[in-house]
């Protein structure tokens, strides 16, 4: 069965919320300044089982050393969050082939 | 022809009525239509229209981007009125690559700008927009025109 983020997000507590209630700008100048790499992204492109949601680029950011990425995460009413989470190597590299430049 | 009618958050009062009326529009002009909107928005519409006399098809946002395709829909139309709900409107129109209407509302006529760009520099959707929250009359008329135009 393949990962689905809104699953984890309920059944786990090891992830980080860095901004919520935000505006997507915001969120993607957040994960441009955390993150040691930046992948961007298309809107709709599938990340850990979700489309992702904004305004192209989308960056979603991946710190290697420590196995975790940034992503934005919009809901209609509750806007725009950026949520760092663990991920594994595969994943990082499954990322890595939606890069638009 | 097919068109997809795009909810945002339900806390504009305009959003429901306008839904259906831009609904029973478009069914008029010979479209099948769909609209897509989280569970609170949803209820809005359905409690509504309780016997369908408008409505034709709706389904859940989240299901509805995770098995949305490039040429789904002939039309997109979207309630824009949150910073949220430019991202999905940029975002549908982005997968879709389809005609798209952007109905930009909102109290702050600031917010409308910030919004009506975000919309103009990421997509070629025809956007409108108003300064509008409780009265949807303003939205009403700017949204015959543009479907008058399509």
């Amino acid at each position: 069965m393949s990962f689905c983020l809104e699953t984890y997000l309920q059944q786990n507590d090891d992830y980080e919320i860095l901004a919520a209630q935000a505006g997507f700008k915001d969120c993607a100048m957040i994960i441009r300044y955390k993150a040691p790499e930046i992948v961007n992204v298309k809107p709709g492109d599938s990340v850990l089982g979700v489309r992702l949601i904004g305004i192209p680029p989308i960056p979603v950011g991946i710190d290697e050393e420590n196995e975790h990425i940034f992503i934005p995460y919009t809901k209609p009413c509750h806007g725009t969050a950026v949520i760092e989470l663990p991920i594994d190597q595969e994943e990082i590299d499954n990322i890595r082939k939606l890069h638009i430049g | 022809m097919k068109a997809l009618i795009l909810l945002g958050c339900p806390e504009t009062p305009s959003q429901t009525p306008l839904s259906i009326y831009a609904t029973n529009k478009l069914v008029k002009m010979g479209y099948e239509v769909t609209i897509a909107a989280n569970p609170a928005a949803s209820k809005l519409v359905k409690v509504s229209d309780p016997d369908n006399h408008y409505l034709q098809n709706m389904v859940d946002l989240d299901h509805c981007l995770n098995d949305l395709d490039e040429g789904q829909f002939d039309l997109l139309l979207g309630f824009v009125h949150k910073d949220a709900a430019a991202s999905f409107f940029v975002t549908f129109n982005q997968i879709l690559q389809c005609e798209s209407i952007a109905l930009v509302f909102e109290r702050d006529i600031e917010l409308v700008e910030e919004f009506s760009q975000m919309i103009s520099e990421y997509t070629d959707a025809k956007v409108v927009a108003v300064k509008a929250f409780h009265n949807p009359t303003p939205i009403k008329v700017k949204l015959d025109k543009a479907l008058k135009e399509l």
